[in-house]
């Protein structure tokens, strides 16, 4: 356990220093909302908010669907292939270490987010509404896209098969959310977003409790967390056969 | 033209390579149209993203071939760099020409709105030459396949927004239109809505004249023997 302990500082220096993750999940989406802060700019939505306000949540949002990408790098590198044999002579518990790597993974990608929100709630005056309940949604859409992560990792054998599924997982939310084209009105498409797509959850919490309508945001929130318990277990089991 | 047949073998032997080349033009027929922009279907105006991510993908070949020292090998075998970088492009572009007319001529079938489809063709088909010399060039900045993937990914979806694919110009501020004139997408852009409202002949020649000068530039950059 605390030798466990003792490798969580260095996963965590070893993200910060993966430059590439950085250019993805900070970097890109900062670049991304400025522009759209200079399209925008007056333009207002149907509630009289300004139209920007919703799109940089829904970005901010967005990026978050993609952080699981860190956990399966990581999960990937230490536990299946470079440093499997390393790790495997190292005096400390496989799973515990999974699931350390896996927390760090989540807790870095939160961090990411929180920088985001700092951002543009800070340099462009997005209007968040609460700070601490924009971070708990944050924090539950990057757990839930961790843990989606590593059921990919552990259900497919093919490394490059898991990070496209990933990538799929990411930009299936995107597309049934309607953000690159508007999507038809089949009951079957307004299930699942209503439901399923924790994207539009997670903004729809955050927008339900700006709004000041709690008993909606709680109910997006729920629907978020009973994702995590789902997927969670699911992760449990498979990770008890693989690891 | 050894290579060129072992180079088209390899981009398409691999069942899930086959699907992604040839399901998503399909795929992209059958997209929506959008209400007041873009005038084509939406398939259509980000088939240019799509022909950028795909340059890449098959260029990454070349990478392969360089990191795998195979690259070492033809130098010194009875093939000219020249002749194993053209036979090389040649095979990308024939797959690239084949996913264009799929998709523009599989829109006419369906009867989707394409105004002038033989020039869209036109158009995609220059913008393919112009994406395949800049994914040539952009691969021989890295050394990884992955790294250059991801990279391109962050920089594509910059660029697309900027250069006009994703939402229209006018909307940017103005600096960032003066900017977006130094990128191919604008030329795309620009080319689809002169194939939508039409107008004098020499504008198009303009745009793919731009494109093709691109592809020069680019391949200069681009075709640069490397030896690691």
């Amino acid at each position: 356990m605390m030798r466990v302990l003792r490798t969580i500082p260095y996963t965590l220096i070893r993200m910060s220093r993966d430059y590439i993750t950085l250019l993805l999940l900070l970097v890109v989406p900062i670049i991304l909302i400025t522009i759209f802060y200079f399209v925008l700019g007056d333009m207002k939505n149907q509630y009289g908010d300004l139209a920007f306000y919703d799109t940089a949540q829904l970005m901010t949002l967005v990026f978050q669907l993609f952080g699981g990408s860190i956990v399966i790098a990581y999960i990937q590198d230490d536990l299946f292939s470079a440093r499997r044999q390393r790790i495997l002579v190292a005096p400390m518990s496989l799973p515990l270490y999974a699931l350390s790597i896996s927390l760090c993974g989540m807790f870095f990608s939160i961090f990411l987010g929180f920088l985001l929100v700092l951002f543009t709630g800070v340099g462009l005056n997005v209007e968040w509404g609460n700070v601490f309940w924009v971070m708990y949604i944050i924090a539950l859409l990057a757990v839930l896209s961790s843990l989606v992560s590593l059921i990919l990792i552990f259900s497919v054998k093919n490394i490059k098969l898991a990070e496209r599924l990933s990538d799929v997982y990411g930009i299936g939310c995107v597309v049934l959310a309607g953000l690159f084209f508007p999507i038809p009105d089949y009951p079957v498409i307004t299930f699942i977003n209503e439901y399923l797509n924790p994207l539009l959850l997670a903004a729809n919490a955050i927008s339900y409790a700006q709004s000041n309508l709690f008993s909606d945001a709680y109910i997006y929130m729920f629907r978020l967390g009973i994702g995590i318990v789902i997927t969670f277990i699911i992760v449990y089991v498979l990770g008890r056969r693989k690891i | 033209m050894t290579v060129f047949h072992y180079v088209l073998k390899r981009s398409i032997a691999n069942k899930t390579s086959l699907l992604i080349l040839f399901l998503f033009p399909v795929v992209a027929i059958f997209l929506p149209s959008g209400e007041y922009w873009p005038h084509l279907p939406y398939g259509y105006q980000y088939f240019g993203i799509f022909i950028l991510f795909i340059s890449l993908k098959l260029s990454g070949l070349i990478l392969e071939d360089r990191m795998r020292g195979i690259a070492k090998k033809l130098s010194i075998a009875p093939i000219s760099h020249f002749s194993y970088l053209a036979q090389n492009l040649l095979a990308y572009f024939l797959i690239l020409v084949l996913q264009c007319l799929i998709l523009v001529y599989g829109g006419v079938f369906f009867g989707k709105e394409l105004y002038q489809p033989f020039w869209l063709l036109i158009l995609f088909l220059t913008f393919s030459m112009a994406s395949i010399a800049f994914a040539l060039m952009w691969i021989s900045f890295f050394r990884n396949k992955e790294i250059s993937m991801l990279i391109f990914m962050s920089m594509i979806s910059v660029i697309a927004l900027i250069g006009g694919v994703l939402i229209p110009i006018e909307l940017l501020p103005e600096v960032l239109q003066k900017v977006a004139i130094t990128l191919p997408t604008f030329w795309l852009a620009w080319g689809i809505d002169w194939i939508i409202f039409g107008g004098e002949v020499k504008e198009f020649l303009l745009v793919n004249g731009m494109l093709i000068l691109y592809m020069f530039l680019f391949l200069i950059i681009g075709s640069v023997k490397k030896l690691h």
